[in-house]
């Protein structure tokens, strides 16, 4: 198969599962309980007032209708105006979208080689004491609650020592460094064990291969055939664990940022919910739906590159 | 030496060689460890009224977040109450939602990738798209949407796991079935004459089930975690149940002046997720070979 | 090699905590509550209510003590019968330099008072009418005497608009940019995250506001507010939590202020069906808690117990009423002639700071007696239908006046007739009914007096509600700031407050 016709069948494949999105997050909104008019006007407000709002909102037609407009408005990139803000929710999200994804990338920037380093290590040294080590680490920073965690550090190195700030984005490329230092490592902390289990495994698994012990007893130098076997065949299976960690990684940012209060789309979408303010809901989870989508696709053409099965 | 005496010798010498097999195998170690936290922790969450020095929920006016002492080995909270009776009570909920909360989505899941895995086609198709749909969505993103949207609770917090976490059996299920339906063994059935149901259940799920059940006790963990980051949230449990999350969570205003209200149930979800843990990783280990 | 990396790893550090300099002195205040909307009628939440004050002045002005002072009016009469009020206004302008005239008050009051969108029209109720005499005069009418009618004049929802910008922008006059007339006006709103002020170059009062501007920075978790405080990266913030308030005082940088409140804490009965129709078993509830106690559990000792039904920053509060004792043995008295079946009777609270904190506490004292009830926890806006629907048997909350004169308070919490059904619960006194049109209608300070604390007896013997405390507001202030303090009405008095740095 070229490359090109895994492209074009990747990208078709997409349409359905865009489909797919939109009316789950359709659906999503149409559980809720409550009445959005009421929690926008306050306490205090007039029912013939709420009313009024109810009508306006448009929160009065039925469920087929409201799909139909919302498809049609998705589809020329509306996602509907924020009910406590009377703005458009894009325009929201554009305003709390580079938080979260400067959050990612550097999420990615300290854990990404954190893993590799530690899972070489462990694979390297298996069942000798640096692997025992790395692998109850792993396994204590796996069942940290990550707020906990979070909580602690922001204290610590925040208040107590004053080495770093607490809270916010900052200002410029090293304003944000500083200033998301603190939640990438909280989310660090959580997510590399994940990864270092997994990359470890498949570490092993890829040393008992046939070829690698071939090369073993060809007498190739350990390190070399390490690197020039092993770690070139574990590309591709912890390039694809790379895409599903992202999803946990979005989620795990989600309250992380709530306790930094980094104006990202994790707290647009807590302030949403607890504001009930449905369409802020439903358009950040579909960003966040989206967002997963591209990244799956990136990693997915990027394995067919590198896989030599698929020609370029 | 009498019969029954040869017998029972025979036995222990059987259940020996059997341990001694169990102990030669990679993970066996880990395996103990986990099943011996575990039924440790299940044990106290039986015998919690037993155990415990006070009433989980008694409120002590004239003792509000007292300091751990020998009267309250854990401290007590805001309200007066006591954290280690709190904690040990925790115990039944937080297994329990662990285990519950695994268990719809291990159902649906297998049941849908069964059916995928086996028949291919068209059934295939149509899950794959859900599972395309659902992976979408991040995970927790997905929990916080549904339960922010239909209130906080428990049961609200199950819903939205089995609409979610299903997705991850249905994968591994599929993946395998669709390589065991081809074994000799289960083509043997079908020249037999079994009934598809029979086939399915007696024949192929059982080989799928040790790599899902390896997957759930790493999920249970997860699930644990992540109601209690909804709990911080303040999407969790309803009040006074105690529950590890929720603790955490009404402890978390005092985590400076009294921190033993959220270490305590903290460590006790490290030490059950410990236990999850290391029993998947022995599980996963012996499996492999 | 090595040497590099230790170069390169002292540079990042550096890098990352070394703080950039500070441009400009904002004064950033950290608050749980959002800035939603920026026009004044359309909303009467906390967070707007904040910003709204800050945004557009009104024809009179409360200063620190609480009195009035002239606004927008320089001067006013009021008629005889106390009737007609006329307002002469001064010569003032908007944000954006246009005069601000009869017109646009009479435009403003009568948008609060008519518009459909208006969240709380209550407040000026009694005008009939808003007429603009010439460009400086402005007419009041009234429907009947109403003693509170300047007071009113000053709430948040009675800020003047410019007339002409809100017709020829509509809702967006209100999300880019307003018109302003107050200390302020917008330089940025980012929702979900910060409303940034500066100073309004036209504003009436001379040499105000003191300072650059503000940013009102929303964080809604406790402990990152306090975080944020005390490593310096706010110079104000509410609801400092009490767990924390001596710790945070124990700081160089922070001092914390406990001002006064109109708020109360308070647990709703529903008295449209059994028990809670019945008297009797509404004082076994209110005899069956222990108040002082509840009091100190959840504020730390901060808060006042509360002895009448309403809030004890109002004026005309009864401070001599004993209100009603812990009595446990009396409340099991009562709750058997009341005839409770021993039914499980539903608490239903709204996740909020400290409610599940509360209602566990009521939930145990109760069970002492042998009330049974389940805490079901909603969400708010499911609350807020139960409530009226009647739905729920007991609600702990709570509630705060805008105003310090108590008639808008006695007509949302204990009057029936009033349209709020005494804040849902259907409580109905004719005495109370008929007391609250009278009191509003004396002008006497001293028989007003009277006619309240009347009310106030009748309710909490009758327990309309079961009042718990009085908690005032508990904000931190960076020690660098001068004359910044809130008012129990939720106003900053933000215009004089000097960051001295």
């Amino acid at each position: 198969m070229t490359f090109l016709a895994f492209l074009a069948r990747r990208l078709a494949g997409t349409i359905p599962v865009l489909i797919g999105i939109s009316l789950a997050a359709f659906l999503l909104v149409h559980l809720a309980p409550g009445d959005p008019a009421r929690l926008l006007m306050g306490d205090r407000a007039s029912e013939e007032a709420v009313a009024a709002l109810r009508d306006q909102m448009g929160l009065n037609n039925d469920l087929a209708t409201q799909y139909l407009n919302y498809m049609g408005h998705l589809l020329r990139a509306d996602l509907g105006q924020s009910l406590r803000f009377q703005r458009p929710v894009l325009t929201l999200i554009g305003q709390f979208l580079p938080a979260t994804l400067f959050l990612i990338g550097y999420v990615m920037v300290i854990s990404v080689p954190l893993t590799v380093i530690l899972a070489v290590t462990a694979a390297r040294n298996r069942d000798r004491w640096p692997d025992q080590f790395i692998r109850l680490g792993a396994i204590i920073g796996m069942t940290f609650p990550v707020f906990w965690l979070a909580l602690m550090m922001s204290r610590y190195f925040g208040v107590e020592l004053g080495w770093l700030p607490v809270s916010g984005f900052g200002e410029g490329f090293t304003g944000h460094l500083r200033h998301l230092f603190l939640p990438a490592i909280s989310i660090s902390a959580w997510l590399v064990p994940l990864l270092l289990r997994s990359l470890r495994a498949t570490l092993i698994h890829e040393m008992e291969a046939d070829y690698v012990v071939a090369g073993r007893s060809k007498g190739l130098p350990e390190g070399l055939n390490f690197r020039r076997h092993v770690l070139m065949n574990s590309l591709i299976p912890t390039l694809n664990l790379l895409g599903v960690m992202l999803a946990y990684l979005i989620g795990g940012a989600v309250v992380v940022e709530v306790v930094y209060a980094v104006p990202g789309i994790g707290t647009l979408m807590i302030n949403a919910v607890l504001g009930r303010d449905f369409q802020v809901i439903q358009g950040v989870t579909v960003v966040y739906a989206l967002l997963t989508v591209l990244i799956t696709l990136c990693v997915d053409l990027l394995s067919a590159l590198i896989d030599p099965r698929i020609k370029p | 030496m009498t019969t029954s005496d040869v017998t029972t010798q025979a036995t222990k010498a059987r259940v020996s060689t059997a341990l001694a097999a169990f102990l030669s195998r990679n993970g066996s170690f880990e395996v103990l460890a986990g099943l011996l936290i575990l039924t440790a922790l299940l044990v106290l969450a039986f015998a919690a009224a037993h155990v415990v020095p006070a009433d989980p929920s008694a409120i002590d006016f004239e003792a509000l977040m007292a300091p751990p002492s020998v009267a309250h080995p854990f401290g007590t909270d805001h309200l007066g109450r006591d954290v280690f009776s709190r904690t040990v009570f925790a115990l039944r909920i937080d297994l329990w939602m662990g285990v519950a909360g695994v268990a719809a989505p291990l159902v649906i899941g297998t049941a849908l990738g069964l059916v995928a895995g086996y028949f291919g086609g068209w059934a295939d198709a149509i899950l794959s798209r859900i599972v395309d749909v659902t992976v979408a969505f991040p995970f927790f993103v997905l929990v916080i949407a549904i339960v922010g949207i239909m209130g906080p609770g428990l049961t609200n917090y199950f819903i939205a796991l089995a609409l979610v976490g299903w997705v991850s059996y249905a994968r591994l299920v599929r993946a395998q079935t669709a390589v065991l339906r081809d074994k000799d063994y289960v083509q043997a059935a079908r020249v037999l004459g079994y009934s598809t149901p029979v086939i399915l259940f007696r024949h192929v799920m059982p080989a799928t089930l040790p790599v899902v059940l390896v997957y759930a006790t790493t999920d249970i963990v997860m699930i644990v975690l992540a109601g209690a980051s909804l709990g911080f949230l303040g999407l969790g449990v309803q009040p006074p149940t105690p529950e590890w999350g929720a603790m955490i969570a009404e402890g978390q205003p005092y985590v400076v002046n009294a921190w033993w209200i959220c270490l305590f149930p903290g460590l006790a979800a490290i030490v059950m997720g410990f236990g999850f843990v290391l029993l998947s990783d022995g599980l996963s280990r012996m499996i492999r070979q | 090699m090595r040497r590099n990396t230790v170069a390169m790893i002292t540079a990042v550090t550096a890098m990352l905590t070394v703080a950039p300099a500070w441009a400009e002195n904002l004064i950033r205040i950290g608050s749980p509550y959002q800035t939603t909307t920026l026009d004044p009628i359309r909303s009467s939440a906390a967070g707007n209510i904040e910003t709204f004050g800050q945004l557009y002045s009104r024809l009179l002005r409360r200063d620190a003590d609480g009195k009035m002072q002239p606004g927008l009016a320089e001067e006013w009469t009021i008629s005889d019968d106390g009737l007609e009020l006329v307002f002469t206004l001064r010569d003032a302008k908007f944000s954006n330099g246009t005069p601000i005239i009869a017109d646009d008050v009479a435009f403003s009051l009568t948008r609060a008072i008519k518009d459909e969108k208006s969240a709380y029209s209550a407040t000026l109720a009694a005008i009939d009418s808003v007429t603009a005499v010439d460009s400086h005069t402005v007419r009041v009418t009234l429907k009947h005497k109403f003693a509170p009618i300047l007071e009113n004049l000053e709430v948040f929802n009675a800020g003047i608009v410019s007339k002409a910008d809100v017709q020829a922008r509509g809702e967006q006059a209100f999300v880019d940019k307003p018109v302003t007339s107050g200390p302020y006006e917008v330089r940025e709103w980012r929702p979900n995250d910060r409303l940034i002020l500066e100073p309004n170059p036209h504003y009436w009062r001379e040499g105000y506001p003191k300072n650059d501007g503000a940013e009102f920075i929303e964080i809604s978790n406790a402990n990152t507010r306090v975080s944020m405080m005390m490593s310096g990266e706010l110079e104000a913030m509410r609801e400092v939590p009490w767990s924390q308030l001596a710790e945070m005082q124990s700081r160089d940088n922070v001092t914390v202020a406990l001002e006064p409140s109109t708020m109360i804490y308070m647990t709703l009965l529903n008295e449209r069906r059994p028990p809670f129709d019945n008297v009797k078993v509404r004082q076994a509830a209110a005899y069956a808690l222990n108040v002082p106690a509840i009091a100190k559990a959840m504020t730390e000792g901060h808060a006042q117990p509360a002895n009448t039904t309403l809030p004890s920053a109002l004026n005309y509060h009864d401070k001599d009423f004993p209100g009603l004792p812990y009595d446990p043995a009396l409340a099991q008295t009562l709750l058997k002639e009341g005839g409770y079946d021993g039914k499980e009777l539903t608490v239903l609270i709204a996740p909020t700071t400290d409610s599940d904190k509360l209602a566990t506490l009521l939930q145990a004292q109760w069970s002492a007696i042998g009330l049974k009830t389940k805490i079901e926890k909603v969400d708010r806006s499911v609350w807020w239908e139960r409530v009226p629907a009647g739905d729920y048997d007991l609600a702990p909350s709570w509630w705060y006046n805008e105003t310090s004169d108590p008639d808008l308070a006695v007509r949302w919490a204990l009057c029936g007739s009033c349209g709020t059904y005494s804040f849902q619960t259907y409580y109905e006194n004719a005495e109370v009914d008929q007391l609250t049109e009278q009191a509003v209608r004396e002008l006497d300070p001293a028989k007003r007096a009277a006619l309240y604390a009347q009310i106030q007896r009748i309710s909490t013997d009758e327990v309309a509600q079961i009042p718990l405390y009085y908690p005032p507001y508990a904000n931190a202030y960076a020690r660098d700031l001068r004359g910044l303090t809130l008012s129990p009405s939720l106003q900053w008095s933000l215009e004089e407050a000097v960051l001295s740095r």
